[in-house]
């Protein structure tokens, strides 16, 4: 009887370990999202981008976005927050508003356009994916650390 | 078991103890000076280094409870934590879920290395030192089919930024900017202008507290035990084998965890390297502290981080002050680890061989003083 | 006939055990990597002129762990320490201007007497910790190697071909030593059939190294060293002073360590100094474990077969591999296959010695 609890007891460890392993792989994916501040069209619409626009996450800004610039910022979750402080012409009065996105899971990068994004164009319109661009390099050599000849140092 | 503690408590066998933290501390002693390193910075120094590389030398302790000697298997946790790293970084889990992840990752890979290290460690009873050594190198080997030749064919890495330009094996260094000191700035506190790692030195703390509860329960009583005399504790009913397995597990898990809060301070992992003299330094640090082969606290450990790295801080600059080549310091600090191992090592078999002679003497006194009768 | 058949399957079987699994597998892996060699193009003349080349290298430094092993003293993990003799005998005489085959013969002389006062620390010392031996080799190795690091900087060598060349002072990591020792018994009675090529010198002078330890290890004093070995106890009982057998054990492992590594660099052009010797036990030791040694026996058929296999199977695979997969897995196998040997036979029950 005693190694029957134990057994019960130790499935239901495994099984909390997988549940907060499973828990961490939600909450902790990482996304990498850039802000374009560009003028796009799409659908026949156009949405023109503002003179400014400056995002703040986490109540920090992460960049003035002129227009035609890109500003990114690493995140954590899917759960994204903003706020957005827009400037629609020089000297112009700034207005304040604040954006919750869901980003999907499998984009490691994301783009997103703001103009669009505050035009209420749809999800596949103000978002695509980020692609880094491939950097040709050499064949790199890999120097494998044998159990010979190596300076036994580290730590530093 | 009383009287030998009594008997080693004399002032003579405390001075022949400690004796290597005290040449730690004369070391260090003539070598500030000469460094002219700034107290606030070697404060800030020890403070990091010691939430870096506490955790990784705790791992040691309960095999040498269990009498096994230096667990210079410990390497393989090393290795499975940077697996479990590896993993995560290229699924793109971030910060402390990340880091959660890698050691949830790294524990089965740690358990079923800790398992055939304790399985071989068994065959070899008497010279565990030796085997757990040439284990680390074998396990090494292993590793390197996996993360060479394994991952991003076999095992599917996305990220070009971690994998090699040929298509499979892993970079020699990944980056892990996204967790990097995640842990440490995790309760962010600076005094003084020294910043203290808090969340890091809690986790420490747990494993401190973790470890003194686990020498009170009847696995960590068993444990001593083994130690003590195998053979007396079969004996009494213990399962000598299974105790001394689960104690290499232990040891490897925790250095497979403690290698992930390591290498999140570092940044980065150096793929090929990072694992393989960490077994090295932690168990010069631990003996700097004051610990011997078969007998280590939670206060030596402390200690000889401290030491340890305060030499290995100024060292390199002592050496460049005096002899005009910083390259002397360096090898100096090299020499200093192995040597402190020697000491230890050398001290630990003698004392045992004459332990071994005083028993035997007692022994045919007995059987005279039987005879005599 | 059935019978028969039962008995030649258990002489098989015992034929296997007595030669360990490992072993067999290994030898079998070179087999294989030798009848691949020319199915994938590799030229097999070439191979076997660099095995045999290797060999010569390295048989003396294979050959330097069976004093020891004979007296009980376990496998040489120590070996650094010897070369370090070797190096210092190899440096000083290029220091003191001797070029040629001359520099090789005082090379050998002036690294006899550190070989002996070293070894005889070390033999003094691993007689102070009997039954701990291989850890506490390790580490006199280690330690010697970085304590010898520092040396190498600060010793007052002059010689231009030495030193760094900027700071005039300091050893280089590599010397080159063309116009010293380099090939001096290879080039004796060398021979060349086509591709393959055979350093006779180097190996005359490994057959006579190896004789002369087979010969006195039938000596009086050399049979008394295998009973140290064999066990202690009765050796005890029989009058032979222990101690001083396992001492000059260690002092021969030590000397022949410190030939061995002047045999191996004129070979091989080049003296590696500082962490060069560092972890040059671990290949010696696995090579005459595969030859067949335990922790406690060792013969110098051992030597010859281990030192063939082990260096047979690592200049195979890099080319056997590359030519056939363009993978170079040669590294891995090589640690796996070497380190694993030693795990192996570390985990073997040792008759006498415990």
């Amino acid at each position: 009887m005693k190694s029957k609890s134990r057994l019960l007891i130790r499935l239901i460890a495994v099984a909390v370990v997988i549940a907060v392993a499973a828990a961490m792989m939600v909450i902790g994916r990482g996304h990498t999202i850039y802000f374009d501040n560009k003028t796009l069209e799409a659908n026949g619409q156009t949405y023109t981008a503002p003179y400014q626009i400056q995002v703040f996450v986490n109540d920090q800004s992460v960049g003035k976005l002129k227009e035609g610039d890109r500003g990114m910022v690493d995140t954590m979750g899917q759960d994204f927050k903003m706020v957005l402080h827009i400037t629609p012409e020089k000297d112009a009065k700034k207005t304040g508003s604040a954006v919750t996105l869901k980003l999907p899971y499998n984009m490691d990068g994301i783009i997103i356009n703001l103009p669009a994004l505050l035009g209420g164009a749809p999800e596949e319109v103000y978002q695509s994916e980020f692609i880094p661009a491939e950097v040709e390099e050499d064949v790199e050599d890999v120097d494998v650390s044998s159990d010979e000849f190596e300076m036994p140092m580290g730590d530093e | 078991m009383k009287t030998n503690a009594n008997k080693k408590g004399s002032f003579g066998s405390f001075l022949r103890r400690s004796s290597v933290p005290l040449m730690f501390i004369l070391i260090c002693a003539v070598c500030i000076p000469l460094s002219g390193l700034s107290p606030s910075y070697l404060v800030n120094e020890i403070v990091t280094r010691m939430g870096r590389n506490a955790f990784l030398i705790l791992a040691l302790l309960i095999p040498i409870m269990a009498g096994m000697g230096l667990n210079f298997g410990m390497t393989l946790g090393a290795m499975a934590g940077q697996i479990g790293l590896i993993l995560a970084s290229d699924w793109q889990i971030v910060g402390i879920p990340g880091m959660v992840l890698a050691m949830i990752l790294s524990v089965p890979i740690s358990i079923l290395l800790g398992l055939f290290c304790g399985k071989i460690l068994n065959m070899a009873k008497g010279r565990e030192m030796i085997t757990s050594y040439i284990m680390s190198f074998f396990i090494n080997g292993v590793y390197q089919l996996v993360v060479l030749y394994l991952m991003g064919s076999v095992i599917p890495i996305k990220h070009s930024s971690i994998k090699l330009p040929r298509g499979y094996g892993i970079r020699n260094t990944v980056s892990l900017l996204s967790m990097r000191q995640k842990l440490d700035n995790l309760i962010p506190l600076t005094i003084k202008g020294v910043k203290i790692p808090v969340a890091t030195f809690i986790v420490i703390a747990v494993l401190c507290v973790f470890i003194v509860w686990f020498r009170r329960t009847k696995l960590g009583q068993d444990m001593r035990a083994v130690g003590q005399d195998m053979e007396v504790a079969r004996d009494a009913g213990i399962h000598v084998e299974r105790t001394r397995i689960i104690a290499i597990v232990l040891s490897t898990v925790l250095a497979g965890i403690g290698m992930i809060i390591y290498l999140q301070n570092m940044g980065n992992i150096a793929t090929y390297s990072s694992h393989s003299q960490i077994g090295m330094f932690c168990i010069a640090a631990l003996l700097v502290g004051g610990a011997s082969v078969d007998k280590a606290s939670i206060g030596n450990v402390f200690l000889g981080v401290i030491l340890f790295h305060l030499m290995f801080i100024v060292a390199p600059r002592a050496g460049a002050a005096i002899t005009g080549d910083s390259m002397i310091g360096e090898y100096f600090r090299v020499f200093v680890s192995y040597a402190v191992i020697t000491v230890a090592l050398i001290m630990y078999e003698t004392a045992k061989r004459s332990e071994k002679k005083q028993g035997g003497e007692q022994l045919r006194q007995a059987q005279l003083e039987e005879e005599r009768k | 006939m059935n019978t028969d058949t039962k008995k030649e399957k258990s002489r098989l079987k015992k034929m296997v055990e007595s030669f360990g699994l490992p072993r067999l597998l290994i030898t079998l892996f070179l087999i294989l990597l030798l009848i691949l060699a020319p199915i994938v193009g590799a030229d097999l003349p070439t191979q076997i002129t660099n095995i045999i080349a290797r060999f010569s290298w390295n048989g003396i430094l294979v050959l330097a762990m069976v004093p020891m092993v004979h007296s009980g003293c376990g496998l040489n993990f120590g070996l650094p320490l010897g070369i370090i003799s070797g190096l210092l005998g190899a440096t000083l005489s290029i220091e003191f201007g001797f070029t040629g085959a001359f520099s090789f013969i005082m090379a050998i002389l002036i690294a006899t007497p550190f070989a002996l006062v070293l070894g005889t620390i070390y033999g003094w010392l691993l007689n102070k910790i009997k039954g701990g031996e291989m850890m506490i080799a390790t580490y006199v190795g280690f330690s010697s190697v970085s304590l010898m690091c520092m040396m190498w900087l600060v010793l007052p060598y002059k010689s231009p071909n030495m030193v760094w060349g900027m700071a005039g002072k300091g050893l280089r990591t590599t010397i080159s030593l063309e116009g010293y020792y380099i090939n001096v018994l290879a080039d004796i009675l060398h021979i060349k059939i086509g591709n393959l090529e055979i350093p006779t010198g180097t190996i005359l002078f490994f057959a006579l190294l190896a004789f002369l330890i087979w010969a006195f290890l039938h000596t009086k004093t050399g049979t008394a060293m295998t009973a140290v070995g064999s066990n202690p106890t009765f050796a005890k009982a029989a009058g032979i002073n222990v101690n001083k057998i396992r001492l000059l054990s260690v002092v021969m492992s030590t000397w022949l360590a410190a030939i061995g590594i002047l045999v191996y660099e004129q070979g091989f052009g080049f003296i590696q100094l500082y962490m060069a010797p560092f972890y040059m036990a671990l290949p010696a030791v696995s090579a005459i474990l595969i030859g067949g040694a335990s922790v406690n026996k060792a013969s110098i058929t051992n030597v010859i077969i281990g030192t063939i296999l082990f260096q047979g199977i690592v200049t195979m695979t890099p080319t056997v591999m590359n030519n056939m997969v363009h993978m170079d897995m040669s590294e891995v196998i090589r640690i796996i296959a070497s380190q694993g040997m030693i795990l192996y036979a570390l985990t073997r029950k040792t008759e006498g010695s415990k």
